[in-house]
């Protein structure tokens, strides 16, 4: 598969201080890979160097094969980003601002109607041309943030935490947006929230104090295999041990167990085993993944030394 | 590409009122000198005539006019750059496929023409007389040329102050600190001997004080566009540095 972004060994400091330290990392096409780290693990300014607005202090990138700090404004061609605050002028109209934004990147004059159009489209903006920016909803800014960044149908989308500050049901709208848009670009998206990531991504790096903890494919991670349930009868172990799928039990608390399946399990064959041997399941949630354990391993014990 | 920044930047600026009150109360101000030097001038007789009306209009209506441009400009550079990285818009120009020094070159573009308005009320103002006196057309038009360069300089300084700082606040008040060292700097060679005139060639309102007088000489050319340059250059440099953090 083609790959779009190529990272090696980037490094950048600030004020003597390293920020960023061995940054490794690949982006092929049509895939969305997540940056997961806590407030301040350099998930921004990783962004801004991907993006052009800052040198790196050494580490070479590359954007659809141009090396960006020998060509930035040929590599910056292939790029869209939208900053954790979106760039929006808000005395401009909506229709102004992206007809701005298409001069910027390089729209022929002809194509920008047509570009306004399909921008404003992909991400719901079609009967809010003439509106004034300012006074646009949060959750409609950030998808006009987002019409800006694809406007020119760049291969290659930097999102910087597109869905902070919007409610849940803004957040489920952009993430199926966001999945649209990875259909036509790769993108590389910023977050802290792991469930956000795992919900959207491919691929996940945890980033943490500037550098790469855990670099996990979830498209190729194996299916949950330990779950956590919860039963409205009494049971032992032994008794739950016996049920077809299930290899290994450890109690938690009161009718509360994690229960390892055998391989080729899932949580169906769980539930109908326990709904047969006439238990009632009140409960069955998936337990943590390798990365939800790294995550929070870094993210809770690292940070409370 | 620097005309869509240009572009922007005015579009902006005639929608929002800095640039309308500063238009304004230019205009208020010049109306205000340009009917005391009418009403002075018409009351004097001819042996109380010391200068020509054309030289009385563009010594006080042209040599007053430079001052709300020199506080203007800083005023009106303050949105384009440093307003812009307060509020992280520069990101959306410093991401596109477009050069720092293209950037800079579409905000200088802008500025000159938001200013253009304010240098060009003098000469609006006394067109009002054309029918009822006879006027020197030409000193007029070298005094126009050098509000105009007046107006390079200001607004090079301006940008530069505003590329410097991502608080607009400071961004106005190193400007006009500068500007305001170019203005009293020529009083310093009072201090030393006459024959001592770099600081008189320093303080831009000496150069002025030539186009006023009907004087276009290349000197004072060199110098608006010299120092236009300078502060240009240090702004671009300020540009290039950001991408360093």
């Amino acid at each position: 598969m083609e790959t779009l972004v190529r990272v090696i060994d980037l490094n950048y400091h600030l004020g003597g201080q390293p920020v960023l330290q061995g940054i490794n990392l690949e982006l092929k096409r049509s895939q969305i890979v997540g940056l997961l780290g806590p407030n301040g693990s350099g998930k921004t300014t990783c962004l801004r160097l991907l993006s052009g607005l800052l040198t790196p202090s050494s580490g070479h990138i590359e954007i659809a094969g141009i090396d960006l700090g020998r060509y930035p404004l040929a590599a910056q061609r292939h790029l869209g980003y939208l900053p954790d605050r979106p760039p929006l002028y808000p005395e401009l109209r909506v229709d102004e601002y992206l007809a701005h934004c298409a001069r910027l990147r390089r729209i022929p004059r002809r194509a920008i109607p047509q570009a306004i159009v399909a921008a404003k489209g992909r991400c719901g903006l079609s009967d809010h041309g003439r509106r004034l920016i300012s006074q646009l909803s949060k959750g409609y800014r950030q998808r006009l943030g987002l019409a800006q960044a694809i406007i020119h149908r760049p291969p290659v989308l930097l999102l910087d935490e597109p869905t902070e500050g919007l409610d849940p049901i803004q957040i489920r709208a952009l993430r199926a947006l966001i999945r649209e848009l990875a259909q036509e670009s790769s993108i590389i998206l910023s977050s802290h929230l792991l469930p956000e990531v795992q919900a959207i991504c491919d691929r996940v790096l945890i980033l943490y104090q500037g550098q790469v903890r855990l670099d996990v494919d979830l498209s190729a991670a194996p299916p949950h295999h330990a779950w956590f349930i919860h039963l409205g009868n009494q049971i032992t172990v032994m008794e739950l041990s016996a049920l077809a799928p299930v290899i290994s039990v450890l109690a938690l608390g009161p009718n509360r167990f994690q229960v390892d399946l055998a391989p080729g399990a899932h949580s169906g064959d769980l539930a109908r085993a326990i709904l047969a041997a006439g238990l009632d399941l009140l409960e069955l949630t998936p337990a943590r993944s390798d990365l939800e354990r790294t995550f929070f391993d870094l993210v809770g014990v690292e940070e409370h030394r | 590409m620097i005309l869509a920044i240009a572009g922007r930047e005015i579009r902006s600026a005639l929608v929002t009122p800095p640039w309308w009150v500063l238009l304004t109360a230019q205009q208020i101000v010049l109306a205000w000198i340009f009917l005391q030097v009418i009403e002075t001038f018409s009351q004097r007789g001819d042996e109380q005539r010391l200068a020509s009306l054309t030289q009385e209009l563009c010594l006080n209506l042209f040599g007053f006019a430079a001052v709300p441009i020199m506080f203007a400009a800083p005023i009106l550079a303050m949105r384009m750059l440093s307003a812009e990285f307060r509020d992280g818009t520069y990101d959306l120009l410093a991401s596109a496929p477009i050069s720092p020094g293209t950037i800079l070159f579409g905000k200088f573009i802008a500025l000159q023409l938001l200013i253009a308005p304010l240098f060009l009320l003098p000469l609006a103002n006394i067109t009002l007389l054309m029918d009822s006196a006879q006027l020197d057309w030409g000193q007029i038009a070298a005094a126009t040329v050098g509000l105009g360069c007046a107006a390079l300089f200001f607004g090079a300084v301006a940008l530069y102050a505003s590329s410097r700082t991502d608080q607009p606040g400071a961004a106005v008040l190193t400007a006009l600190g500068i500007l305001l060292l170019f203005s009293v700097i020529g009083r310093a060679e009072a201090l030393t001997t006459q024959e001592l005139s770099l600081f008189g060639w320093l303080a831009w309102n000496e150069h002025l004080f030539w186009f006023l007088l009907g004087t276009v000489r290349l000197s004072d050319v060199v110098y608006f566009g010299v120092f236009a340059l300078f502060f240009l250059t240090l702004a671009h440099r300020s540009l290039v540095n950001r991408r360093f953090g």
